[in-house]
Order: structure tokens, then C-alpha cells, then sequence
């Protein structure tokens, strides 16, 4: 036998369970509508984009817009370059990270912790400021306009620098020792030994750098001139003027929008878990 | 034959094992291009504040302090440093308690949590230029879907990006759009660290929402807390995409934050010295933040 207070009570927690849930789905909904007005928007008229009231949905999708797009600019080779590029970065990443966290865990030598504050000291760095010189210095490497200047300006990740640091401090000291005793160089220990226990935290921060790269836009901006090298970014942005920034071409700029962000969206959707791993782990101490 | 080899190799092994030296090698990967880029470059910049060079003539000079008196004296370094603020504090706390929110929500019983989550974070995925374009879209004075809103509700229709008064709160929603999720997954993983002992605790002694989330949640995630307004500090202090594709730092100078009259001195009227100046204040800016910021955590923030 149930009391009515307790029936009350029962209903008061359904209620409010149902009022969760409802606002957090609002919530949700309200902050992808950006990619859902995009979509919507880039399969519709000149006349159906322009209509006032807005219509949400088009009457007949207009999938020659991405065909139309796709011939006005090379967003394939935008695409690749984008790719390339991101991809070459993270790998140069995955090195220059194990290495250095290896030396900075593992090794002992003078200036070590100094070293490792000046490091992370540059992670609180806005990191624009260093533009103009890192400028002059790619244009006396001959490396402006080259994949290379792309590249190796951003060779490094403090971030990930940090995040390796931090799983390469929990690798069990016995292994390390066990593996020194049987002779095994510092090389082979680093390769055998931390980066296979410690993948987890390589793919999180080269998903997310990956990321970064991609949507990477001032200072590639800068530092690309030829359109065979523009990143996506870049090439969207190119695209957005030409296509008259202010109205012109709408539906064709929210295709060109669309195929800029799709591929990353895929790409977070299946890997989600490891940015949110990476992000919320970042090791804080609380 | 192959044994001299070998124990040559073993040799020059031997000598890696030597710590110093390995350290060293493993280190110069990581070194050279933080060296060449970032530590070098930050010096390089303090160097070129002091000059005149507009960086295409060979030859400048030396110009002492000049240029920071002249961006002292300039009104316009004024208004960009409001701007500077605004911006900062619009983008930074409403991402930072919205974050909290959105995490506290989250907590609850709530259908597929994950795919909530996922959706929440993917803004910060996404490229912000081309996410800007579409706001601008929305945004769109006469035919964008906001105003369209707006109108229908018989609220006054705004002219959002071409007016000076409504280009910064366009640019810092867009901002707070893209980092609300990145805060939020943060603050869930705070708050998974929470025993939930402290909280029946606080239940049993009959504490309301508001006195637990003042007395418990507030002061188990104030690291979080600073973390994130430190980083989104920094964060916003480097803004460009959003503002680049949406007003250019207009309408009349409304939305041209330090960066923004940093990119625009450097490589619209190619005064690096000028540029460097500005660059080395923003650089000071942050630095102050950041100490400001863990002085003050020190009072508030608890460490479990």
C-alpha cells in the first residue's frame, strides 16, 4: 500500500525527470541547428534562400549545388592540402612528443625541470604574438608559400607534450627496470616499452591536433599565397568573397560551408570518445 | 667480421646510454622547432618593437620605446583595449557558468547521455570559419533567420553585425557557442570525481539545491573553474576566425580587438615594429591574467 504522500512524491520526480530531459534535448538541439541550417539552406533556391519568412526545409532539394560548388573552386585539392598537411604535423608530433617526454620522465640531467616549465610556459603564450617574426624567419628559410613553412612551424605540441608527460610518469618503474637489465637502450624502451603502453593518450592528442591543423586559419592565411597550396580553410574563405560576402550566393556558400565541416564532423562522431578523453582528462588535479 | 661491427655499434650504443647525452638527442626534435618558432620568435618580437621596420625595406632603424609611446598616445589603442575586454569577459564567463550548467544537467537522468554530449561538443570540432559564415547567415540583418525570429515574436528586429553596438555581442555568441560543450565536458569530469557520499550526506542534513551546489559542487570543481578561465582567456585573447569572417574588427572599429589591430598593423600596413608593440602587450595582458588568475586561487580554489 502506497501512501499519497508517496504517489505525490513519485509524480513530482517524473515530472521533473521529463523537464530534464526535455531542456537538455532543447539545448542540444539549439546547438547544432547552425549545422542543420547550413545543410538545409545549401540544398535550396536562390529564391527559396532569399524568401522572407524563411522556409526550414527546401521544396525540392537542390543537390547541384554541391556539384556547382565543387566546380567553382578545387575543394578536393583545398581538402588534400588540408589533410596532407595535418597529418604530416601529427605525425611530427607523435615523435617530437615521445621523445622529449621520455627524456623529461625518464632521464636525469641538469635543467630538466627548468626545461619542462619553460615548455609549458609557452602553452600559456597567445600564440599570434610570435607571428610576425615567425614570419620573417620562414621567409629567410625560403619557406613562405611551401608545405614545409606549414609544416614545421608547428612541429611541436606543447599540449600534447603535457598529456604524454603525464601517462609516461605512470608507466610502472619495475618494467623500466626490468628492460635496462636486459640491456635495452633508451631507444628501445621508449618504443617497446612506453609508446605501446601509453597509445591511448598518442591517438587523443593526435585526433585532436589533427582537428586544430584542419581548422587551422590566421596563420596559414599569412603565411600561403599560391591557390594550389590553400588549406581549407583558406579556400573557403577565398570562395565566401568571390561568392559576394554579402548575399550574393548563399546557397553555394553553405554548400561550400557543408563540405568544409562534414568531413570533420564524421570523423568527431566516430572517434568521440577519445577527444572527450583527452579534453576532460587533460590531468587536472580535483 | 660481423662481430667487429657489432661490437662497434655496441659501442657508440654504450655511449648513448650515457644519459646527458641521449637526453640532449631526445630533446633536440622537440627543441629546434620551439626554439625556431615560438621561444625565438617571442624574443625576435620584443627586439622588432623596438624598430620601424615596415618588413619589405632592408634597411631600419633603431626606434627605442617610440612606438609603445605612440600606442599609448593613440586614442584608437584605447578603444581596442575596451574591446579587448569586452570581449574577454562576454566570451569567457558565460562559456565558463554555462559550461558548469550544462554539466549539472548532464549529471541527471538523462536518455543517452553520450549522444547529448557528443552533440553538445561538436561545435568546438568544427571549423570556426566556416561555422562563422553560417552565423553571419543567421545573423543576417534583413534576411537572416534570427531577425526573422525576432520579428515574429514582436521583438524589435536588430541590425546585428553592420551596427557598432550589436557586431561584439554577434561575435562573442559565436564564440560562446563553439567553447560552451569544451567547458561542459570539463566540469562532467569534475564532477564525476565528486563521491556522491558528500552529497547523500548533504541530503540526509536536508540541504536544498542551492546550498549544495554553494557548499559542495562550487568548491570541489573551483580547479576546473580556473583552469578553464585561464585557458579561455588566452583563448579569447587570440580570437581571430569569428571576427575576421564576420565584421573585419567593424563596424567603425567595434569588434577590432588587440589581436585584430595586431593582424591588421602587421599585414595591412605592414608596420611590424608597431605590430611587435602591440604583440608584446597582448603577451604582458595574458601574463597578468594568468598570475591574477592562480592569486586568486589561492583563496577560493580547493585542491582535494
Amino acid at each position: 500500500m502506497e501512501s499519497g504522500q508517496n504517489k505525490r512524491y513519485r509524480l513530482k520526480d517524473k515530472i521533473s525527470k521529463i523537464t530534464l530531459n526535455l531542456s537538455v534535448a532543447v539545448i542540444s538541439v539549439l546547438m547544432v541547428f547552425p549545422f542543420l541550417w547550413m545543410f538545409t539552406s545549401a540544398l535550396k533556391t536562390h529564391d527559396e534562400i532569399r524568401a522572407f519568412p524563411p522556409s526550414i526545409l527546401p521544396a525540392s532539394p537542390q543537390w547541384g549545388n554541391f556539384l556547382e560548388t565543387w566546380q567553382a573552386a578545387p575543394f578536393n585539392l583545398y581538402i588534400f592540402n588540408s589533410f596532407f598537411t595535418a597529418t604530416a604535423i601529427v605525425a611530427l608530433h607523435v615523435i617530437t612528443t615521445a621523445f622529449f617526454a621520455y627524456a623529461i620522465t625518464q632521464l636525469t640531467f641538469r635543467f630538466r625541470n627548468l626545461l619542462f616549465g619553460i615548455v609549458m610556459a609557452t602553452y600559456m603564450l597567445p600564440v599570434p604574438v610570435t607571428y610576425v617574426p615567425s614570419y620573417i624567419i620562414l621567409s629567410r628559410l625560403g619557406w613562405l608559400d611551401t608545405y614545409q613553412g606549414i609544416i614545421f612551424s608547428n612541429a611541436v605540441s606543447v599540449f600534447a607534450i603535457f598529456l604524454a608527460r603525464q601517462s609516461f610518469l605512470q608507466v610502472p618503474t619495475e618494467l623500466v627496470d626490468a628492460a635496462k637489465v636486459d640491456g635495452a637502450t633508451h631507444w628501445t624502451i621508449l618504443w617497446k616499452i612506453f609508446f605501446p603502453l601509453t597509445k591511448p593518450i598518442f591517438i587523443t592528442f593526435g585526433l585532436i591536433n589533427f582537428v586544430l591543423m584542419y581548422n587551422n586559419y590566421l596563420w596559414p592565411l599569412l603565411i600561403i599565397r599560391s591557390r594550389e597550396l590553400y588549406l581549407i580553410t583558406i579556400g573557403l574563405r577565398q570562395f565566401f568573397i568571390e561568392q559576394g560576402a554579402y548575399g550574393v550566393n548563399w546557397p553555394l556558400i553553405m554548400a561550400a560551408s557543408t563540405i568544409v565541416v562534414t568531413p570533420l564532423l564524421i570523423l568527431f562522431f566516430i572517434t568521440q570518445k577519445w577527444f572527450v578523453k583527452g579534453v576532460g582528462g587533460s590531468g587536472i588535479k580535483g | 667480421m660481423a662481430d667487429n661491427i657489432k661490437s662497434n655499434k655496441l659501442s657508440i650504443w654504450d655511449k648513448m646510454k650515457n644519459e646527458k647525452v641521449t637526453a640532449f638527442f631526445f630533446c633536440l626534435p622537440a627543441l629546434i622547432p620551439l626554439i625556431v618558432f615560438w621561444i625565438g620568435p617571442m624574443i625576435f618580437a620584443f627586439y622588432l618593437s623596438l624598430t620601424n621596420w615596415d618588413l619589405m625595406m632592408p634597411v631600419y632603424d633603431m626606434v627605442g620605446l617610440e612606438n609603445y609611446r605612440q600606442l599609448f598616445s593613440d586614442p584608437r589603442f584605447y578603444d581596442t583595449l575596451w574591446n579587448t575586454l569586452y570581449f574577454t569577459v562576454g566570451s569567457v564567463v558565460p562559456a565558463v557558468i554555462g559550461g558548469l550548467l550544462l554539466a549539472i544537467l548532464l549529471q541527471g537522468k538523462i536518455i543517452a547521455k553520450t549522444f547529448h554530449r557528443t552533440l553538445l561538443f561538436s561545435p568546438w570540432v568544427t571549423p570556426l570559419v566556416a561555422m562563422a559564415i553560417v552565423w553571419s547567415w543567421l545573423f543576417n540583418p534583413r534576411r537572416g533567420l534570427i531577425n526573422f525570429i525576432l520579428g515574429s515574436l514582436n521583438l524589435p528586429v536588430l541590425p546585428w553585425a553592420s551596427s557598432s553596438t550589436w557586431a561584439m555581442p554577434v561575435v562573442i555568441i559565436v564564440s560562446v557557442w563553439r567553447t560552451l560543450g569544451w567547458a561542459m565536458v570539463f566540469y562532467l569530469v569534475a564532477l564525476d570525481k565528486i563521491p556522491d557520499t558528500i552529497y547523500d550526506a548533504a541530503k540526509i542534513d536536508g540541504a536544498t539545491f542551492w546550498k549544495k551546489l554553494r557548499y559542495i559542487t562550487l568548491p570541489l570543481v573551483s580547479p576546473t573553474t580556473l583552469f578553464l578561465s585561464v585557458v579561455l582567456t588566452v583563448e579569447a585573447l587570440r580570437a581571430f576566425d569569428q571576427i575576421d569572417i564576420i565584421t573585419q574588427g567593424g563596424p567603425a572599429g567595434a569588434t577590432r580587438t588587440l589581436l585584430y589591430h595586431y593582424y591588421q598593423s602587421a599585414f595591412q600596413r605592414f608596420n611590424a615594429g608597431e605590430a611587435a608593440t602591440i604583440g608584446i602587450i597582448i603577451l604582458l595582458i595574458s601574463g597578468v591574467f594568468a598570475i591574477a588568475q592562480f592569486i586568486i586561487s589561492k583563496k577560493y580554489v580547493h585542491y582535494q
